[in-house]
């Protein structure tokens, strides 16, 4: 049996059959905040309630790194990703670097980030094209 | 609240001292500083120490060195602001009468660091972004493409504060590299972060730094230098970030520009005017160009003409960074936030020798610290403003 680990406890949650990120949606404040902490990291208020976070987002800015960071080998390209309800999430995007835009559409999908020594897969998030896209700068 | 004088500084060469442990070079530093006030150490009546990633009782097993005990002792801890917070809680211990004269210090070596965890890119253990592959460079690479997105930044743009302060590092003889790059040769070294090169990031450094802050009834009696300008800590400002969300812009980070202005406006002066000086978190060379608006050296989003004008060169309207900054003279992190304060003082007295910006009266010493998961970024911000 594969032996798997999810790579930071708050980050993924189990719904049914699929990992989900989930987040806070504070009812005092009105933002989301992800991951979910003790209290609204805007407001303090402990009132609101845990809600999946969008699937879909659009790319801020994105960074290439070409040198290997911890497991991960490089070309790296991550960024900070905007969702509908407000929430920034970084995370890395697997596509083609050339195809990489700012202001493009993001789909999340879960699954295998890295593989320990022992064989341990290490689940996480991360995200993909989706759509048709237009604009923003290399 | 008191006025707070410089009475001394002291500084290690930084770069690469792995034959010594931060206790050594951390009293190397506090014996320059010592030495440079013409006190006794037992005239100390409490001790800071920015540090990062040193042993536990770094500034007690350092001063121990010097015949120092007794006294309250402090690490503080806040990334590559550690030193600014040594320097600030030092400062308002003396502004609120909690003791007359002190030092603070600021120590790190990346040697020792390297030798425990190997060599790489660091990230922030156990932040959840930084499991993602979130580092200073990644984070600081975004910043660049901002600049070139929204500001209309070249790649020549993104370098010329690392040739800039490569040039002024030539001449510092404290400075890891005595050597200038040119545009070339940064584009030709290693890509490290599209678009940042090896040439665009500081270096990994050892070394320490100290600066000796006492009242003005201290300074009257025991200042031996009587031929120094008397140069006060008019501003001593430490910010944190809050949570981060999709209106975040590393391109006007909140710490940043809120220290600077809170800053100038406790020291009384007006940043685009009245600053003549500046030595700056320069750990990257994009980050210095996008710095200028944020600090109020010019008018937001004119940054970028505020370089190509040479404002911020040796003889432009405000020098930054004519130590050479963290890109020439090194970044030992805990250290840099107490280095910056004693180059602008050494400035203000006029002892900068040919790095000395002529006739500079007020200089400001900025430090970011760190970036996070869900908090806006840079996490820390600390500025002191020196006035004569």
């Amino acid at each position: 049996m594969r032996n798997e680990v999810i790579f930071h406890s708050e980050a993924l949650e189990k719904e049914g059959n699929t990992l989900v990120q989930m987040g806070f949606r504070c009812d005092a404040c009105g933002k989301t905040s992800y991951p979910v902490y003790e209290l609204c990291p805007f407001c303090s208020s402990g009132e609101g309630s845990k809600t999946p976070l969008s699937n879909t987002g659009t790319l801020f800015s994105y960074s290439v790194t070409r040198v290997p960071v911890g497991p991960f080998k490089p070309p790296i390209i991550a960024g900070y990703i905007d969702l509908p309800e407000g929430t920034r999430v970084f995370g890395q995007i697997r596509a083609d670097v050339k195809a990489v835009k700012t202001g493009m559409s993001l789909k999340v999908e879960t699954g295998t980030i890295w593989t320990e020594k022992d064989g341990t897969e290490v689940i996480g998030y991360y995200y993909t094209p989706c759509g048709k896209e237009k604009g923003g700068a290399e | 609240m008191r006025d707070v004088y410089t009475l001394g500084t002291g500084q290690t060469i930084f770069g690469k001292h792995d034959n010594k442990t931060v206790n050594e070079l951390g009293a190397a530093a506090a014996m320059a500083a010592v030495r440079d006030a013409e006190i006794l150490p037992k005239e100390l009546q409490t001790a800071y120490c920015g540090n990062i990633y040193g042993p536990a009782n770094v500034v007690q097993s350092t001063l121990i060195r010097l015949g120092i005990g007794k006294i309250p002792m402090y690490t503080v801890e806040n990334a590559c602001a550690s030193g600014s917070s040594a320097v600030h809680l030092l400062h308002r211990d003396i502004a609120y009468g909690v003791c007359d004269i002190g030092i603070a210090l600021g120590v790190e070596s990346l040697s020792a660091y390297n030798k425990k965890f190997g060599k790489g890119l660091i990230g922030i253990e156990g932040d959840m972004q930084a499991k993602l592959s979130l580092t200073m460079p990644s984070f600081f690479a975004m910043l660049c493409n901002r600049l070139m997105e929204e500001r209309g930044a070249t790649l020549e743009d993104i370098c010329y504060p690392s040739i800039k302060n490569h040039k002024n590092g030539v001449t510092n003889p404290f400075s890891q590299y005595k050597k200038e790059v040119t545009f070339q040769q940064i584009m030709d070294s290693p890509m490290i972060a599209d678009p940042i090169t090896l040439l665009q990031c500081c270096p990994q450094s050892d070394g320490a730094a100290a600066v000796i802050l006492c009242s003005k009834e201290y300074y009257k009696k025991f200042n031996q230098k009587t031929q120094r300008p008397a140069v006060k800590v008019a501003a001593s400002v430490i910010s944190v970030g809050s949570a981060e969300d999709s209106s975040c812009d590393p391109l006007a980070q909140e710490t940043n520009i809120r220290s600077a202005i809170k800053a100038c406006e406790i020291a009384g002066v007006e940043a685009g005017k009245d600053i003549d000086v500046v030595e700056m978190h320069d750990a990257f060379s994009g980050e210095e160009l996008s710095a200028y608006e944020m600090l109020g050296l010019c008018p937001k989003g004119e940054g970028v003409a505020f370089a190509r004008a040479g404002a911020a060169a040796m003889g432009g309207r405000c020098p930054v960074n004519p130590s050479g900054g963290l890109l020439s003279m090194g970044h030992p992190l805990g250290a840099s936030g107490v280095r910056v304060v004693a180059d602008i003082a050494r400035q203000l007295w006029g002892e900068a020798g040919t790095n000395q910006v002529e006739g500079a009266k007020v200089g400001m010493a900025q430090m970011l610290g760190g970036v996070l998961s869900g908090v806006d970024s840079p996490v820390v911000a600390g500025i002191q403003i020196l006035t004569k």
